[in-house]
């Protein structure tokens, strides 16, 4: 135990040691608690409802009393940013949770047993491969009808086939090391051989690649929230906002800036943790 | 395996990932609603005349094995079905969109390796120095920001800001169009030899292209910028180091050229980005390309045009996967053998 104790202190210390990683952790920090403070308090602690109308005059410049300004209808367009917050938390979370459980599932499968059933997988995650995530999403989504949840379903359906190769792969790649075959032989079941073999050596990859893909999900949901796909008005969202607000680019150019600005902020955050993970993952395992 | 037969091996798994396309967007079609003729006719399915015609023409009261048939050799013979928004069929909306999509595309491509090129050979040139840093920086932001920022921040800049370029369309108003032979605008104004007509539709198009380019380009800088110091470690590089070959060739002649073969195998991102971009591009300077016509199908629920449009994605990607393999596989025989 103390072992493995001070392997894990010492891969945490090789991930925080950069200060990629470091800026990465603070920004997917931030997010997570926002999110998950106004999933609990709603805008009780923000300076407006995010909703109301009227609150200061139209269309006025970041100030102090509005740090984001205000929109054509007057409402504060900071506290309308933040109560957005949980809804990419979601989408992001459970779609890759889901891809990720999926994806270890049929990975396992795959790479394991092989043959036929390896085949299909392989073959149907090419054909999945050739549309691109947004517009399969769309075409979902348009059959679901627009929501929030039914966004998330439209992602969770599409997005789970990078994981199941990965996991395959890796799967495949351990199932031919002579202690999974010195399992075997020893009459260990097959499902304890995945159980405590297998799936506790994909995990690492698995997750190094699931922390750089959130900022993916929450790109992707961004553009179909922006195609009117997601939330519907006057609740806010990154996406919608956006759209909503471009037609004011040239008398309040802030207004569409900051929401889109707020989404690449997230997601740089995103990637640099999943970098920083990443490479601390591979000179972990050289080391 | 030889050339031939690795050839033969990559087209026949993308005729079968375009066969499996078409399943999804066939099974979308019935998905749409348990009444298939919704997906086709959208509002106009009340119509009880062209409800009968599209039974008959569809199949829809065969089994779906049957309609899958149908649908499948309509396909073949580009029948991707009649837009009821459009009042046309879909075909021919698709060829007066796609091209202006592909000229989009080529100058995009153009800014990419543009941008990304050189930036990964300073970043790998210069590594772990502030210029390294600097340009990673530039190409997260890049990467991390949805294609809607980034055209915006190029509108406030180039037209609202310093009054350069054109906030959108085609052409300047006023400007007539040429006349449709190719349907590619500036191929059709080189044809009637009318130059203000092709600099104004290349000037309408930097924008866009420069949107996608930068939305992409860091895919290329990263990869890159990793495969040259890769390379920079191989034994080779130490032999020919040894036997006093200078830095500059060492740099330029020896590692740039063996890195840059991972550039292709980004391929498939880059188009998957490239195509999933024109959406949003296409919106905001107004360009009547596909990506255009995807979003007015959306907010229209014109079904036939987005199960298309799916296709032709589709068959995009799937052809320039296909063409970078088979380049891949010409520029590094060992890939052949797998």
């Amino acid at each position: 135990m103390s072992h493995r104790d001070s392997r894990s202190r010492r891969f945490l210390r090789l991930f925080l040691t950069g200060n990629q990683a470091r800026l990465g952790v603070a920004i997917v920090i931030t997010f997570f608690v926002t999110a998950l403070f106004i999933a609990t308090t709603g805008w009780a602690f923000l300076p407006y409802d995010p909703i109301r109308q009227n609150v200061g005059p139209v269309l006025a410049p970041p100030s102090l009393q509005h740090l984001f300004g205000t929109d054509n209808l007057g409402r504060d367009v900071f506290s309308r940013v933040v109560f957005a917050t949980p809804n990419d938390l979601m989408v992001s979370c459970i779609v890759i949770g889901s891809s990720f459980m999926v994806g270890i599932f049929l990975g396992c499968i795959a790479g394991y047993w092989g043959g036929i059933l390896d085949e299909v997988l392989m073959r149907s995650t090419d054909v999945i491969f050739a549309i691109p995530a947004l517009i399969l999403a769309m075409s979902i989504a348009i059959i679901l009808g627009p929501g929030l949840i039914h966004m998330m379903y439209a992602l969770m359906i599409i997005w789970w086939p990078p994981y199941a190769r990965l996991a395959r792969g890796e799967a495949l790649k351990i199932s031919q090391r002579n202690f999974i075959e010195a399992a075997k032989t020893s009459g260990i079941s097959t499902l304890t051989v995945l159980r405590s073999h297998i799936i506790p050596n994909i995990l690492t990859p698995l997750l190094a690649y699931a922390t750089l893909d959130i900022g993916t999900v929450v790109i992707v949901y961004a553009g179909l929230s922006y195609l009117g796909l997601s939330v519907q008005p006057p609740t806010p969202d990154w996406g919608a906002m956006v759209n909503a607000y471009q037609d004011y680019l040239v008398s309040a150019p802030w207004l569409p800036l900051f929401p889109a600005f707020i989404i690449a902020v997230v997601v740089v955050g995103f990637s640099l943790l999943g970098n920083g993970l990443r490479d601390a993952v591979e000179s972990h395992s050289i080391s | 395996m030889n050339f031939v037969t690795f050839v033969l091996r990559r087209l026949g798994l993308a005729v079968f990932v375009l066969l499996g396309v078409t399943v999804i967007t066939f099974t979308l079609s019935h998905l749409v609603s348990s009444n298939p003729l919704v997906a086709w006719l959208g509002r106009a399915s009340g119509n009880s005349q062209l409800a009968a015609e599209y039974v008959q023409k569809y199949h829809l009261n065969d089994p779906l094995y049957v309609q899958f048939g149908y649908y499948l050799n309509g396909l073949l013979h580009g029948d991707l079905g009649f837009s009821v928004f459009k009042g046309e069929p879909v075909s021919q909306a698709m060829v007066q969109t796609l091209p202006f999509t592909l000229q989009i595309a080529f100058f995009a491509i153009l800014f990419t390796l543009a941008i990304g090129i050189p930036l990964g050979v300073m970043s790998a040139k210069y590594h772990h120095t502030a210029v390294d840093y600097g340009i990673t920086g530039f190409y997260l932001a890049g990467i991390a920001s949805p294609y809607f920022l980034l055209a915006l921040f190029l509108l406030i800049v180039f037209t609202y800001t310093l009054r350069l370029l054109p906030s959108g369309g085609a052409l300047s108003p006023g400007i007539p169009a040429p006349n449709p032979i190719t349907n590619f605008q500036l191929i059709d104004s080189l044809i009637e030899g009318r130059w203000s007509t092709f600099l104004d539709g290349l000037v309408h198009l930097i924008m866009p292209s420069l949107a996608l380019a930068l939305g992409i380009f860091g895919y290329i800088t990263r990869v890159l910028r990793a495969s040259i110091l890769d390379v920079l470690h191989a034994n080779y590089i130490r032999t020919a180091r040894a036997k006093g070959v200078d830095e500059n060739t060492l740099f330029f002649k020896h590692a740039l050229r063996n890195a840059s073969i991972s550039v292709v195998t980004l391929a498939s991102i880059v188009v998957t980005w490239l195509v999933t971009g024109t959406l949003f591009v296409e919106t905001i300077f107004a360009y009547p390309g596909i990506g255009q016509y995807a979003v007015q199908a959306l907010s229209n629920l014109d079904y036939p045009s987005l199960l298309a449009i799916t296709l032709v994605f589709a068959v995009i990607i799937v052809l320039s996967n296909l063409a970078a393999d088979i380049l891949y596989a010409v520029v590094d025989p060992e890939i052949r053998l797998r």
